[in-house]
């Protein structure tokens, strides 16, 4: 009988210990320290950008970045439950997920081109292609390379007659939203059948999990389209689609294409804006173009050291944007962006 | 008159001889014929499994050797170009010592309830809990470990890493340490309590020595385990920095999930770091492995003298 | 042989005449104090690793139901979620490993327990073992960056040249050949549940009683015989046992399967298609539903896993405790 009260006794005060040893390790932060360092999770999409920050923030400062490029849904879902310092999204919080996150702010920092990428023996550089035909491919309604659909738009050209087997983000991903987004634009039955979301229900394809996996899957099998952001393509050496966009041009994904498309956004509001399918007065715009966000709670006791690194991403931080192949924000982002961050914590 | 007919049945009879004669032993032939059949496939079988582990073996051994070198073994993850594993080795050898630290005592006290000090029925109970505990999905304890530790703190840290791999070793140590226990012969126990000794003083200085190399036998197979054991840090160590980290209140950097990410990357030399690496660890394992089996050898002998 | 712990009980009176020290006392009452809290611990964290699986999944069961089991769909758009196609995955990955696994596992088994010859059999022993000891992980890099390929090229064409005209088993043999898929996923399950199912299997038929062997070859048997009419029907449940416990295993894991399964939701005949089982699906979305009914559909998936292993695990467990009971007799 002795026994077990002393078990009992013994596994009560296991338990206080425990608790307080979590309970003070969660102060050990450094509270309102500007030089703090920070934890974020989220987008693959700024993945190669938030690299050349955490270096160049390291060496500008001394503090450390630390970011977990999980995919723009669980970057939301990180910070929601406030299990990192600051979430990394592409794809705007849903008015649902906004009151989920309680006191979160998004700030666009970045924006960049998603594009289809592909990986066909013999075919031509540049293929072009239009939405809704990129549409139809996602859909499973056409189903090998030299579709007469396809070679409509390829006047000239000799196409292979390889399958196409597209690649989709399992994770969940702001390059997926901005791709359905896009989609659900320019096709109709698309936005009735699958709609927009960080994570789809894809008809056909194979799914990979993360950009890496879509880039390793597009990679490894001939006939593959993916949906990638333009650093990845570059990086991987593989070929893009060209987008008919709204004037009925071909851009090419080019910083200047992008920034065209950031240009019809006159702000973006607190709720996120939406880039893609720009109208026909822009008519150098890559169709398929997205800011992405950071999302900070208001209310973090690390608010000094987020105002710090994410004025050093939107300033000093956007000068390694070009060399990647992302836009630099319009300078009236960034003014809008540094008001938010001045209203941000005590 | 009757010699023709004699002659006919005793070749009958001969002729009925022979090929009763030879039909047994057409029948042995192919009896023995198929039993050489069985032979040969479970021959096959063998040399089908090692020649699989050879495949494997070799794949690591002969891609990874390529990537291992000095910088590798000293230099951190880098995100674009070039790095080495130095930080996921640092981060994997404190996961594991600390998620030691956490389920080696825990299982051998256990143990000790279950073989010496609880009631039968007791013991069958907690022993039943054990078998469950060892069933469920690494997956899912990492989703338990989740929820558990990192929400309530607040991010991800190597404590709550370690946490889930102690929940994966605990009952491979438990019913490892139990089943030693058992097999320390009772007459030992008898005799530490004849000489005067306290229960407790039996089983710390008489049971558990002589269940020693058997104890540590299964702390070492679960160790090996858990080094290389990906889905419980997925959700509770997988944001990690690109430099050494020691710290375990913060994520760790981890070899598994370092291999896990690299696998799935297009970059072929993120592809040779997850050899080197798989080649480390696998060393490691096969390492930890050959220790605990010729400890286990050694203790079966002196068992066996003790009786 | 040892007892049923009571050895070490108290005796009833104080039989022995002795005085026991304070000290002895206290160490008696504190290490039994101890291993009782560490006992209790196990339990406390099993409860509560399924109360929190089950309360994670309480919003998607009230809302799905049981239906959630045969609905096959998954769609975070529209709010609609279903486990069929996983529990398909499942199914398919694992019984089609189990279904090579097992006659490998018992021809092993047969191997190092009756036709090996010594130095062989400690050696190839290890080396079956040493394949349990190989991390998923590993498996799954050599699966994506070694096996897939070769299988892609070579083997699926071969099968399904082979195999694909046949009437309804065809199908499983498409001609959509692919670097990731179900049977990728098959095969590394299948080098996963060699080791445990052959162990087990090896143990069994080391039960066997020598002079039940021994009479049949006295009587004329040959080695196949023999095995076939003695060793075989006494290790009937064993193997049942050793199969069970090698499904549980390949039915929970994740990472290797992750890695060459190709996380594509959707029931596809063919087994060279991409395909999903509960655990890969966990593993891929569990951080990043879209909404609160997504994660909880997830953490419901995470349920009917741990239910499927947790029934696997006691079936086998089971049957192995009553052979131990008999045996031991």
């Amino acid at each position: 009988m002795r026994s077990r009260k002393l078990a009992v006794a013994g596994a009560v005060g296991l338990l206080a210990l425990g608790a307080a040893a979590c309970g003070s390790s969660s102060r050990a932060g450094g509270s309102g320290s500007a030089d703090a360092p920070l934890t974020g999770a989220g987008s693959t999409f700024v993945a190669p950008l938030m690299s050349k920050w955490q270096s160049g923030y390291a060496s500008a400062t001394g503090n450390t970045v630390t970011y977990g490029a999980i995919g723009s849904g669980g970057g939301i879902e990180q910070i929601t439950n406030r299990t990192v310092d600051f979430g990394a999204s592409d794809a705007p919080l849903t008015p649902d997920q906004l009151k989920a996150c309680g006191a979160c702010i998004q700030l666009p920092w970045s924006l960049g081109a998603v594009v289809p990428a592909y990986n066909l023996d013999g075919a031509p550089g540049h293929i072009k292609l239009t939405g809704s035909v990129l549409a139809d491919i996602f859909l499973g309604k056409v189903t090998s390379w030299n579709d007469p659909a396809i070679a409509k738009l390829n006047p000239g050209v000799r196409l292979p007659a390889t399958k196409i087997t597209p690649v989709y983000r399992t994770d969940g991903s702001g390059d997926t939203y901005a791709f359905t987004d896009y989609l659900s634009h320019v096709s109709p039955e698309w936005k009735s059948q699958v709609g927009t979301s960080t994570q789809v229900k894809f008809p056909v394809g194979v799914g990979a999990d993360g950009s890496d996996g879509v880039a390793g899957a597009i990679s490894k099998t001939d006939g593959a389209v993916g949906y990638l952001t333009i650093a990845y393509v570059s990086s991987n050496g593989f070929d893009y689609a060209l987008l008919e966009n709204a004037a009925g041009n071909y851009p090419e994904a080019s910083i200047k294409a992008i920034e065209a498309a950031a240009a019809t956004a006159s702000s973006v509001p607190p709720g996120g804006v939406s880039i893609v399918d720009p109208p026909p007065t822009a008519p150098a715009a890559w169709p398929d173009a997205t800011f992405t966000y950071v999302i900070i709670p208001t209310d973090s006791d690390k608010a000094a050291a987020l105002r710090k690194f994410v004025t050093y991403a939107i300033t000093d931080g956007q000068s390694y944007a070009e060399g990647l192949g992302y836009g630099t924000l319009p300078k009236r982002v960034v003014a809008d962006d540094r008001a938010a961050l001045a209203r941000l914590g005590g | 008159m009757d010699n023709p007919h004699q002659a006919s049945s005793v070749d009958e009879a001969r002729a009925v001889t022979v090929s009763a004669l030879l039909a047994g032993e057409e029948r042995l032939r192919r009896r023995r014929a198929a039993s050489a059949a069985v032979d040969a496939c479970a021959w096959a079988a063998a040399l089908l499994a090692v020649g699989v582990l050879a495949a494997v073996v070799v794949s690591v051994a002969v891609k990874g050797a390529g990537a291992i070198d000095a910088s590798f073994l000293t230099q951190s993850t880098a995100n674009f170009g070039g790095g080495g594993i130095a930080n996921a080795l640092a981060g994997t050898a404190i996961l594991v010592a600390v998620a030691a630290l956490l389920a080696i005592p825990t299982g051998i006290l256990v143990a000790i309830y279950t073989s010496e000090l609880g009631g039968a029925r007791p013991a069958v109970a907690i022993r039943y809990v054990l078998d469950i505990l060892a069933g469920v999905p690494t997956i899912v304890v990492g989703i338990f470990v989740f929820g558990l530790i990192v929400v309530p703190q607040h991010r991800q840290s190597g404590f709550a890493g370690s946490v889930a791999l102690a929940v994966v070793m605990l009952p491979l140590v438990a019913r490892s340490a139990h089943e030693v226990l058992r097999l320390v012969p009772d007459s030992l126990r008898e005799a530490g309590l004849a000489l005067g000794a306290s229960r407790w003083r039996t089983v710390v200085s008489v049971v558990v020595p002589a269940a020693f190399s058997g104890m540590v036998t299964g702390a070492l197979l679960a160790v090996a385990r858990a080094a290389g054991e990906t889905a419980p840090l997925l959700f509770t160590t997988s944001i990690f920095p690109d430099f050494v980290q020691t710290d375990p209140a913060q994520a760790l950097p981890n070899i598994p999930v370092t291999i896990f990410r690299y696998s799935e990357s297009p970059d072929p030399v993120k592809h040779a770091q997850a050899w080197g690496a798989a080649l480390v660890l696998m060393l490691f394992v096969l390492l930890v492995s050959v220790i605990a089996r010729a400890l286990s050898a050694r203790g079966r002998r002196r068992l066996g003298s003790a009786r | 042989m040892a007892s049923a712990p009571g050895v070490l009980a108290p005796p009833a009176a104080a039989g022995l005449g002795r005085r026991r020290g304070a000290l002895d006392r206290l160490g008696d009452h504190g290490l039994h104090a101890l291993a009782l809290a560490a006992a209790l611990a196990s339990v406390a964290i099993a409860a509560g690793l399924a109360f929190k699986v089950f309360s994670e999944a309480n919003e998607a069961i009230s809302t799905f139901g049981l239906g959630f089991l045969t609905t096959g769909d998954w769609d975070p758009v529209h709010n609609r979620f279903g486990a069929a196609q996983f529990i398909y995955g499942t199914a398919v990955s694992s019984l089609g490993a189990l279904l090579i696994a097992t006659p490998l596992s018992v021809a092993i088994a047969l191997f190092l327990t009756e036709l090996a010859p010594r130095g062989a059999r400690t050696a190839v022993g290890t080396l079956v073992e040493l394949l349990a000891g190989i991390p998923s992980v590993i498996l799954g890099l050599w699966g994506i960056l070694v096996l897939g390929p070769a299988l892609q090229g070579t083997i699926e064409p071969a099968l399904h040249a082979a195999l694909g005209w046949l009437p309804v088993a065809g199908g499983l043999f498409g001609s959509d050949y692919s670097l990731v898929g179900l049977f990728p996923a098959i095969v590394v399950l299948t080098i996963m549940t060699v080791p445990i199912v052959s162990s087990l299997t090896r143990e069994i038929f080391a039960t066997v009683p020598a002079a039940a062997k021994e009479g049949a070859l006295a009587l004329g048997a040959t080695r196949w015989e023999m095995i076939r009419t003695v060793v075989l029907p006494h290790s009937r449940a064993g193997i049942v046992a050793a199969v069970i416990l090698g499904l549980g295993r390949a039915v929970g894991e994740a990472i290797a399967v992750t890695q060459v399964i190709g996380g594509t939701a959707g029931i596809n005949a063919s087994i060279f298609a991409p395909a999903d089982t509960l655990a890969s699906r966990i593993a891929g979305q569990y951080q990043g539903a879209v909404s609160d009914i997504q994660a909880s559909s997830i953490a419901y998936l995470a349920a009917i896993l741990l239910v499927l292993a947790l029934a696997f695990n006691a079936a086998a467990r089971v049957i192995v405790r009553s052979l131990e009971g008999r045996t031991e007799a």
